[in-house]
C-alpha cells in the first residue's frame, strides 16, 4: 500500500466498479499507440488510478489504518502491459495527478505523497520491465511459463522492491507509525494481492474479452451464470455471513475450491481471474465488516491471514488455469492443422494415397485417387501397389519406396501407371513421410502427365517430320548433282565390262588388264553403293542418334553429296580445316543436313557470270563457343532487313523455296546446345555460321 | 590394231577416264586421257589429226569453256561432249557450238565408239579440205599481180574482150595471161578454176556496166 497508513473513511464498495473500464477499451487500439488513442489511455488510467485510490482507502480494516487492496500499482502495472512501450511514459505522468488528487484528500505531507508516487511507479515499471522481458510473446495467462513469469516478477519481486524503497521513504520522511519492516511486510503483502487479482483480470478481459463473451453459446453462457452464481453464494456464505471468525470450522475454508477449479477448467484464465477476483472481494469485504473466517484478533492479523490465505489458493489456481489453457490450445492448434490437412488429401485435384511404410499397404486413398485407379476405397484399403499391379515397371515401385524410406520423400519421380483396366498412364510422383496415428506413412502425390507427354511426344514428331521434309526437299534440289553421282560409277562399270568383252572378242586376251578392270568395276560399284548408303541414310526418318562427331568429317560428307551440284555450277571450293579440333555430339544425318543447307544456300548465291564469284571457303575453327563451322560466298551478301527474318520459318527468297531450310537448321542446332548465325562478309558475300559445343572426352 | 586419229580424253572422275580410256582401247583406238581441261592444253598438239572427248562439268575450266576456247584459237577439233547430267540447255549450246555428239553417261559402247568415229572422220575431213584449199591457195600465190587481175575476171565469167578493156590492154594479151594461169594452177577446165578459185578465195570482179 503505498501508503502505509491510511486514515481515510471506508467508501462504498460499488467504487471498486471502475476497473472494469479498462475491459471494453480495446487492446489493439492502445498498442497501436497513436496520439488521440495514446491520450485516452491516459486519461482512462488516470481515472482507474484514483478510483483505485478510493477502493483503497475503502478496504481498509478499522481502527487499524492500513489498506488491504492497494490497487492503484497493479492497475498502472496493467495498462503498462496493454501499451506499447513508446506509451509508457505518458501513462505513468497521467497518473501523477491521480495520484495527487486521491492522497491530498487524506491530509498526507507533499513529500510523502510524491515519494508513494515514486515508489507505485516503480514497482509497475519493475514488473512490466521484468514481464516484457522474459515473456516471448504479450503476456495473456495462457501459457504456464508466462504466469511463472508473472507471478515471478509482476508479483513477488517488484512489490518486494519498491516495498524496502517505499518503507524507506516513509521512514526518511517519517511520517507514519510502525517500524520499517513491520511497513515493508505490510505494503508487501497488500500489492502481491492486488497484483494477483487485478492484474490478470484487467489484462485477460482487455485482451479480447467482449469479442469472446459475443462468441459463446447460449449454454456456455448458462453455464458461466450458473458459476457466478454459485461462486457468489458460496463467497458470500462462507466470507460475508458468519460473525466470529473463530467459529468457523476450517474445512468451510475450501469451499470456494472447487468453484476456482471449475472456473479454470471450464473458463480459462479470463473466468478463473474473474472468479479470484469476485472471491478475494468478498473475502476482504467480509474481513473488513468483520465477517468471516478472518476476523480472528486484531485487524493487521486478520488482514494478514486473509491476504495470505488468497495468495495461497490464487496462484496455483491462476498456474493451474494457464496450464489447462494453454494444453487447450495446442490441442485445438493440432486438430486444426489435422483438419486442414485432411480437406487438403481430400479435395486435392491429384490422386494422394497413404501409405504404411512398413508394408505399402494403402490406408487411405481420395476421390481423384480413385478414379485414377479405378479402384474404390473399399477395394484398396489395407492392399499394397504390388498386390493392385499399379506400377507398370515393378523397379520403379522399388526404387520410389526405397528412396521415401531412405529420404524421407520424393521428388518429381516420373512412373508409368496402371489403372484397374489396364490402361497405361504416365504420372509424376511425389511423396513425403508422415506419421499417421503414430504410424510411419508417407502420403504420396500422382500428377497425371499423360495428356502432357502425348502433346511432348506429338510436338517432337510433328518437328522430327518437318525436319525430314525439308531433309528430303533439300535432296530433291540436289537430285540432278546425285544422278551424277551416281552416273560416274555406273559410266565406270559399264565402260570397263564392255571393254573387257572387246577384248575377250580380240583373242587377245591380256589377263593382267582384265583383272585391273574387273577390280576396277568392284571399286566402282562400292562407289555408287556409297551413294546410295548415304542418300539412303538422309531419306530415312530415323530416331535421333547422339554420338561424337568430328567437324572437318561433317564437313568432307556434306562436301561429298554437294559435289556434283558444286561442279555443276562450276563452284571453286576452298578449305581451311582445323585439326586437333575436340568433338562435337550431334546426330550425324541431322548436321549433315545443316551443312548441306548452308552448302546449297552459298552455291545457289553465287552466280557464275560475276568474276571471281564463284568461289566458297569452308573453315573448321576452335573458338571460344565451341567448334565453328564458317561458310562464307562470294554472292550479292543479305540486305539489312533481310537478315533478321532469314531464320523465320517460310520466309524465302528463292521461287522454288519452301522457306524452311534455314528455319529447320536453326532448330536443329539449337537442340544440339548449339547456335547458327550469319553475317556478311566485309568485302562481298555473306558467311553462315555454325557453333557447336566441343567435347573434349573421346575424339570421334 | 591402231586406226587413224587419235582420242583426246579429258573427264575430272579418274574412274570414267580409266574405263573410256580401256574401252577405245579395245576398240583400236590410240588415247590420250587427261583428267582437267588444263592438263589437255599444256599437252595438245593442234595438228595431230584425232577428235576430242570432253565432260562437260569439271573443276576449273569445264567443257564447253574449252570447245570456246579452242574455238576462238583457231583449232578446229572435232568434239564429242559426254555429261552425267544430261540436261538439255547445256547439251543445246554445245551442239550450235560445233559438237559432233552429246552423250549422258552412262551410255552404251556401239554409241559411244560411233560417235567417236564420226568425230575422228570429221576430224580427218577437215584436214583433208583444208590441204587442198593450202594447194590451190599456193598456186593462186604464185600468179603475178596481173594474172590475178585477170583470173578475177575469168572467174566473174567475163569475156576476153571486155576483160581487156576492162584492164586497158588487148584481147590478144588477155588469152596469153589466161593460157598462163590455167597452166599455174593445173587447171583443166575453166569449171575447175571456177572452184580452185573459190576454194582460195578469189573474189570474182563483176562486169562493168557497158554502153551500147
Amino acid at each position: 500500500m503505498s501508503q502505509g497508513t491510511r486514515t481515510s473513511p471506508p467508501s462504498n464498495i460499488g467504487r471498486v466498479l471502475p476497473v472494469s473500464w479498462l475491459g471494453p477499451a480495446s487492446p489493439k487500439r492502445w498498442l497501436v499507440g497513436r496520439a488521440p488513442d495514446g491520450w485516452r489511455a491516459a486519461l482512462l488510467v488516470a481515472t482507474a488510478y484514483y478510483l483505485g485510490a478510493k477502493v483503497g482507502f475503502a478496504f481498509t480494516f478499522q481502527p487499524h489504518p492500513i489498506s488491504t487492496l492497494w490497487l492503484p500499482n497493479s492497475l498502472l502495472l496493467a495498462a503498462l502491459l496493454l501499451s506499447p512501450v513508446s506509451s509508457w511514459r505518458l501513462l505513468v505522468a497521467a497518473t501523477l495527478p491521480a495520484h495527487l488528487a486521491a492522497e491530498l484528500q487524506s491530509g498526507v505531507p507533499l513529500a510523502m505523497v510524491l515519494g508513494w508516487f515514486a515508489s507505485n511507479s516503480t514497482e509497475a515499471l519493475i514488473g512490466a520491465v521484468c514481464i516484457r522481458r522474459f515473456c516471448a510473446a504479450p503476456l495473456r495467462f495462457d501459457s504456464f511459463r508466462d504466469v511463472g513469469v508473472f507471478l515471478v516478477f509482476g508479483t513477488f519481486l517488484a512489490p518486494l522492491l519498491s516495498s524496502f524503497f517505499d518503507a524507506a521513504l516513509v521512514a526518511a520522511i517519517g511520517w507514519g507509525q510502525g517500524s520499517y519492516w513491520q511497513l515493508v511486510r505490510l505494503r508487501f503483502l497488500s500489492n502481491v494481492l492486488a497484483a494477483l487479482i487485478v492484474v490478470p483480470f484487467i489484462v485477460t478481459w482487455a485482451s479480447g474479452g467482449l469479442a469472446a463473451v459475443r462468441g459463446t453459446l447460449s449454454r456456455e453462457r448458462a453455464e458461466a451464470a450458473l458459476l457466478a452464481s454459485c461462486v457468489l453464494a458460496v463467497g458470500i456464505a462462507i466470507f460475508d455471513r458468519q460473525d466470529a471468525g473463530s467459529g468457523t470450522p476450517p474445512a468451510l475454508l475450501y469451499a470456494p475450491l472447487p468453484f476456482l477449479l471449475w472456473a479454470a477448467a471450464r473458463f480459462g484464465p479470463r473466468g478463473t481471474s474473474t472468479a479470484i477476483l469476485v472471491l478475494v472481494l468478498l473475502a476482504i469485504w467480509g474481513a473488513a465488516h468483520g465477517q468471516g473466517p478472518f476476523v480472528t484478533s486484531s485487524p493487521e492479523e486478520n488482514a494478514r491471514s486473509a491476504q495470505l490465505f488468497l495468495i495461497a489458493v490464487s496462484v496455483p489456481i491462476l498456474l493451474l488455469a494457464a496450464a489447462l489453457e494453454e494444453r487447450r490450445k495446442a490441442k485445438d492448434a493440432l486438430a486444426g492443422s489435422e483438419e486442414r490437412l485432411a480437406t487438403a488429401f481430400r479435395s486435392s485435384p491429384d490422386p494422394m494415397a497413404i501409405v504404411r511404410l512398413a508394408d505399402g499397404a494403402i490406408l487411405d486413398a481420395n476421390a481423384r485417387w480413385e478414379v485414377m485407379f479405378g479402384y474404390s476405397l473399399d477395394e484398396t484399403a489395407g492392399r499394397s501397389a504390388e498386390d493392385l499391379n499399379l506400377y507398370v515397371n515393378d523397379e520403379d515401385r522399388k526404387a520410389s519406396f526405397e528412396r521415401i524410406a531412405k529420404h524421407g520423400g520424393i521428388r518429381d519421380f516420373e512412373v508409368d501407371v496402371r489403372d484397374r483396366a489396364g490402361t497405361v498412364r504416365q504420372a509424376v510422383l511425389a511423396a513425403e513421410t508422415v506419421a499417421v496415428g503414430g504410424v510411419p506413412c508417407y502420403i504420396g502425390t500422382f500428377h497425371d502427365v499423360t495428356a502432357q507427354r502425348r502433346g511432348e511426344r506429338e510436338a517432337k514428331e510433328q518437328s522430327k517430320q518437318l525436319t525430314h521434309l525439308t531433309r528430303v526437299a533439300l535432296l530433291g534440289q540436289l537430285s540432278g548433282a546425285l544422278a551424277h553421282e551416281l552416273n560416274q560409277p555406273l559410266t565406270a562399270i559399264l565402260s570397263n565390262a564392255q571393254a573387257a568383252q572387246h577384248f575377250l572378242a580380240t583373242d587377245r586376251i591380256d589377263l593382267g588388264e582384265l583383272r585391273e578392270i574387273l577390280g576396277d568395276i568392284v571399286a566402282e560399284d562400292q562407289r555408287a553403293s556409297e551413294v546410295i548408303r548415304r542418300l539412303r541414310t538422309l531419306f530415312k526418318q530415323g530416331e535421333t542418334q547422339v554420338q561424337p562427331l568430328d567437324a572437318n568429317d561433317l564437313v568432307r560428307e556434306a562436301l561429298a553429296l554437294a559435289h556434283g551440284d558444286l561442279i555443276a555450277r562450276n563452284i571453286e571450293v576452298v578449305t581451311e580445316l582445323a585439326s586437333d579440333l575436340p568433338a562435337v555430339k550431334g546426330d550425324r544425318v541431322q548436321m549433315n543436313q545443316v551443312l548441306l543447307n548452308l552448302l546449297v544456300n552459298a552455291s545457289e548465291a553465287m552466280s557464275p557470270n560475276e568474276p571471281g564469284g564463284c568461289e566458297l571457303t569452308i573453315t573448321t575453327a576452335l573458338t571460344a563457343e565451341g567448334v565453328q563451322v564458317s561458310v562464307a560466298d562470294r554472292g550479292p551478301g543479305i540486305p539489312e532487313d533481310r537478315q533478321r527474318r532469314l531464320f523465320e520459318p517460310f520466309f524465302t527468297t528463292k521461287p522454288q523455296g519452301l522457306g524452311l531450310g534455314l528455319s529447320i537448321s536453326r532448330a536443329i542446332v539449337t537442340a544440339h546446345g548449339g547456335r547458327l548465325w550469319s553475317t556478311n562478309n566485309p568485302d562481298r558475300g555473306a558467311t553462315f555460321h555454325l557453333a557447336l559445343p566441343g567435347h573434349a572426352e573421346g575424339r570421334p | 590394231m591402231t586406226r587413224g586419229g587419235t582420242v583426246y580424253l579429258v573427264d575430272d572422275d579418274p574412274g570414267v577416264l580409266r574405263a573410256l580410256t580401256r574401252l577405245l582401247r579395245s576398240s583400236g583406238r590410240e588415247v590420250q586421257a587427261f583428267a582437267s581441261s588444263e592438263a589437255f592444253l599444256t599437252a595438245h598438239d593442234p595438228a595431230a589429226p584425232g577428235c576430242l572427248v570432253l565432260d562437260v562439268a569439271m573443276p576449273g575450266k569445264n567443257g564447253l569453256e574449252l570447245q570456246r576456247d579452242l574455238a576462238a584459237a583457231g583449232v578446229d577439233r572435232a568434239v564429242v561432249f559426254i555429261t552425267g547430267y544430261g540436261d538439255i540447255p547445256t547439251s543445246v549450246r554445245a551442239m550450235k557450238a560445233g559438237a559432233v555428239d552429246f552423250l549422258s553417261k552412262p551410255f552404251e559402247d556401239s554409241q559411244f565408239l560411233a560417235a567417236v568415229e564420226a568425230a575422228i572422220d570429221r576430224d580427218l575431213d577437215s584436214r583433208r579440205s583444208s590441204g587442198e584449199r593450202r594447194a590451190v591457195e599456193q598456186k593462186v600465190a604464185s600468179l603475178t599481180s596481173r594474172e590475178r587481175q585477170v583470173l578475177e575476171h575469168v572467174v566473174a565469167g567475163q569475156l576476153n574482150k571486155h576483160i581487156a578493156a576492162d584492164l586497158g590492154t588487148v584481147e590478144k594479151t588477155v588469152k596469153v595471161h589466161r593460157g598462163r594461169i590455167m597452166r599455174k594452177m593445173g587447171a583443166g577446165s575453166l569449171a575447175e578454176l571456177v572452184r580452185m578459185a573459190d576454194l582460195a578465195g578469189v573474189r570474182p570482179t563483176p562486169a562493168q556496166p557497158r554502153a551500147a
